[in-house]
């Protein structure tokens, strides 16, 4: 091969090789980036007001006075938004008149009768105010808006009529002229399609706002509030304001996704000018002001996980991951220890090994049927516990599929004590004991120690083995150790799959798998520190 | 016991403060005991692995025997049929055996040459600082807990590669293959480099020597005298990938079926792992479903354990072979 042809491969070779290292330098920030750039969001965000209603109902956060002095800002304009929505609400929906009007004959009925109208003055003059009545009824139910202002015509022309004059019937003419005003503007034939139209914006609203404050207070704490970040809520503004939907362009091809303003979806009528004014009032409605809810960390959820945090899932995190730890790690560094010191390279010590680094290759989801079949249906029950999911059996899960890591880490830390280091005690007259307790785990502790933090941040990832042993994706916090409890990897598993709430909350759900991830990432940049501390002392002097 | 005096020809000296350097032989004797005691002792502790594993294959074992005695293996083995919940319940854990397969293969055909190609550059092209800041980067890799991965997996990559690539669902072999395989590069790569940096300087130099570029150095001389530790290094990748459950459950899509044609990685798979994940909770305890998720269990873990005598095998052979030169 000629000189630069080998000279061009040789520099292509090294480009592909710095290419695949840059890939993976992609690959992480592609993995981590946007899920800590979401995930962040679950603690520093745009709050609004209903949120900060949210904090006070839930737990007592924020100064009262300040908050309601900011609701009743927003009332302002939310009131003239229901105002709107009723006044648009009668024309579609008449059985507001329909039940007014029944109401005005009961009254007029009633008033008669108490008035000692009885026999054929009675029934004629109640036949009388039936007519009109009906006639109305009609009115209310047309769709033909001339057929409609004939007959209110018609209802006018008994204004005064001696049967009904000074009764509640007079109200009648005043309930038809109403009628008349609000069909002016409104083209009847849209009404079915308006009603639809309606109860989608209204409905739309009601997530933006929040339930109205007459209203009975929803059972679930998720719809006793608007929207309460600032995202969420532009989201819904988007939302009010163009109508999506999906629009067939000509037959055979894919539909196509389409916007429709919904001002002109409602032009002419009394809700044209209710999204423009949603929008340019929005600042004054939601009144967003930024946040750091740092109790993201502490709180509990509500249903869901639809607003609260992770706290419930971090504590049980910990008590799984620490309590894995105390029973791993006098196995695991005593274990290292013998291996290192004892043992003498035999049979026994091959076996040890192999079942070593066998451990270490059992999958996580096997550890879980180990775990089910061993610790929930055997040992526990051995010793006079109850035989179900708990987190003892899931501490223990885990603490038999870190023992390898925990091992390895340990031997290597012991085994770079300097042998100098052991021979001086030795030659000092200690035993090999009090050599090994006095000297050398000292030195090799820090090391050691890494190895724990290495253990517990593999731990506090692991999910497969504790599906069966002792998690689970509701509950309270654990009052034992032999109850189920919530953790952050079983929890980010339910919250991107299991559960159908998630989906609404993006943030919570990143803000979950974030603290997973960036608890690990700190673990193990501890450990990396602490590694690096003690490479550089036992390589510097 | 070679620290302490036991000079029997010299008397006890009486120390001023009542100690005696010379011990009685009783002591002596108490000595000895605890010294073997204590080694049996510890020799008991450390077992504890060895007692690990045999009670991890007893247990599970134990569990699946009423399936694996009750069904006939060859139809657990070579059926397709799996509808452990239906009135005549069948158990043919093909497809999700090849499902497993599949996206193993799949990971690793992306996996193995980044990942030793990484590892040749770590340890031969570039200068220990700049491999110093890049092992963080292999180490967080690593240290990323699957769940994570999984939500990436579900979140992240299938929405993108629907809307990208027209998939009729996100959540498929390939996705599973794709985030698969990041899981296995940082186990590629810390094996293989280490066996690649166990070759010795010499037969680099002498290469170089012979006017050898770095690229022929490496292609022909490196790599084939790693070629032990880089088959473990593969190996072991391959291991997480089969064992591993989060992100094949949530990433796959949890179809049982063997996709047709076999290459189309953008057909939803099962694997082992995300069966047993999936379908433990929603069983009863001591049915035939139940059992035969022990037994997949088992099927995983002979599996394992094969792979791993197999990986030692190699490990093993390349510290040999580069112990000689």
């Amino acid at each position: 091969m000629k000189y630069n042809t080998r000279h061009i491969l040789n520099k292509i070779f090294t480009v592909v090789t710095a290419a695949s290292v840059a890939l993976m330098i992609v690959i992480l920030i592609a993995v981590l980036g946007p899920m800590i750039w979401r995930g962040s969001s679950a603690v520093f965000f745009k709050s609004t007001v209903e949120f900060r209603k949210m904090q006070l109902d839930l737990h007592r956060r924020g100064d009262k006075t300040e908050i309601d002095d900011e609701i009743s800002q927003s009332e302002v304009y939310r009131d003239f938004i229901y105002h709107k929505i009723d006044a648009f609400k009668k024309g579609i929906n008449t059985d507001y008149y329909t039940d007014r009007v029944k109401k005005i004959y009961r009254q007029f009925s009633k008033e008669l009768q108490y008035n000692g109208i009885k026999g054929d003055e009675l029934s004629r003059r109640r036949k009388f105010a039936r007519g009109i009545r009906r006639d109305m009824e009609k009115a209310f139910r047309s769709l033909n808006k001339a057929e409609i202002l004939q007959i209110i015509d018609n209802i006018n022309k008994f204004k005064g009529d001696e049967r009904i004059a000074n009764t509640k019937a007079v109200e009648f003419f005043a309930l038809a002229d109403e009628y008349r005003k609000t069909i002016k503007n409104f083209d009847l034939s849209k009404r079915q399609q308006y009603a639809q139209a309606l109860e989608e914006v209204e409905s739309l609203v009601k997530q933006l706002l929040g339930p109205r404050s007459n209203e009975p207070l929803p059972a679930m704490i998720m719809d006793r509030y608007g929207a309460t970040r600032l995202d969420l809520a532009n989201e819904l503004l988007g939302k009010i304001i163009w109508k999506r939907q999906w629009v067939q362009q000509s037959s055979g091809k894919p539909m196509i996704e389409e916007k429709i303003c919904r001002s002109t979806q409602f032009a002419g009528t009394e809700l044209e000018d209710l999204f423009p004014y949603i929008e340019e009032n929005f600042d004054k409605i939601t009144i967003p002001r930024f946040t750091f809810y740092w109790q993201y960390f502490i709180d509990d959820s509500t249903s869901g996980h639809y607003f609260g945090g992770v706290g419930p899932e971090i504590l049980g995190t910990l008590i799984l991951t620490v309590l894995a730890m105390v029973f791993v790690f006098p196995l695991g560094v005593i274990s290292a220890a013998y291996l290192v010191e004892c043992a003498s390279e035999n049979m026994v010590l091959r076996i040890i090994r192999m079942c070593i680094n066998t451990l270490a290759g059992v999958p996580s989801i096997v550890f879980g049927l180990f775990g089910l079949a061993f610790f929930v249906l055997v040992f526990i029950p051995f010793f006079g516990g109850p035989s179900k999911p708990c987190i003892l059996a899931a501490s223990l899960t885990l603490a038999v599929l870190t023992l390898p890591v925990m091992i390895r880490a340990s031997e290597e830390a012991i085994r770079s004590v300097p042998k100098t280091y052991k021979e001086a005690s030795l030659g000092l007259g200690a035993s090999q004991f009090r050599t090994f307790v006095k000297v050398t785990l000292p030195a090799a502790l820090p090391g050691i120690l890494t190895g724990v933090i290495l253990s517990l941040s593999r731990v506090a990832g692991e999910t497969a083995p504790i599906l069966f042993t002792g998690a689970c994706a509701f509950g309270s916090v654990p009052k034992s150790l032999f109850s189920q409890t919530r953790t952050l990897s079983y929890g980010s598993y339910d919250i991107a799959v299991g559960d159908k709430i998630g989906m609404l909350v993006p943030h919570n759900q990143y803000g979950m798998v974030v603290t997973l991830v960036l608890l690990i990432i700190c673990l193990n940049a501890i450990a990396i520190f602490f590694r690096a501390k003690i490479f550089r002392r036992l390589k510097g002097h | 016991m070679e620290n302490t005096i036991t000079n029997r020809e010299t008397e006890p000296v009486a120390d001023p403060s009542g100690l005696s350097l010379v011990l009685t032989p009783l002591e002596d004797l108490t000595g000895f005991l605890l010294h073997h005691l204590g080694r049996l002792l510890l020799l008991l502790i450390t077992s504890s692995s060895v007692i690990a594993v045999f009670l991890i294959f007893f247990f599970v074992i134990r569990e699946s025997m009423p399936f694996l005695k009750e069904h006939d293996m060859v139809e657990f083995l070579t059926s397709k049929q799996w509808y452990p919940e239906a009135d005549t319940p069948k158990f043919g854990a093909l497809s999700m055996i090849v499902g497993s397969a599949y996206v193993t293969v799949a990971s690793l055909i992306f996996a193995v040459p980044v990942g030793i190609l990484a590892a040749v550059f770590l340890s031969d092209i570039v200068s220990f600082r700049i491999r110093e800041l890049v092992k963080p980067v292999i180490e967080i890799l690593a240290a990323i807990p699957s769940v994570a991965y999984g939500f990436f997996a579900v979140l992240v990559l299938a929405p993108w590669l629907q809307n990208k690539f027209g998939f009729t669902t996100g959540t498929n072999a390939l996705n599973a293959s794709i985030v698969l395989s990041i899981m296995a590069l940082p186990t590629i790569i810390s094996v293989a480099e280490d066996s690649i940096s166990t070759v010795g300087r010499e037969l680099r130099e002498a290469s170089y020597g012979l006017g050898a570029t770095r690229f022929e150095t490496i292609f022909k001389v490196v790599l084939p005298t790693a070629h032990s530790g880089i088959i473990a290094a593969v190996i072991l990748g391959m291991m997480r990938a089969i064992g591993e459950t989060m992100v094949v459950w949530m990433a796959s899509g949890n179809a049982a079926q063997i996709p047709t044609p076999w290459w189309d990685l953008s057909q939803s798979v099962r694997t082992m792992t995300a069966s047993i994940a999936g379908e433990m909770g929603e069983t009863v305890k001591g049915s035939d479903h139940y059992y035969s998720l022990f037994a997949t269990g088992v099927l995983l873990l002979v599996l394992i354990f094969a792979l791993n005598i197999i990986s030692e095998y190699f490990l093993v052979s390349a510290k040999k072979k580069l112990g000689k030169i």
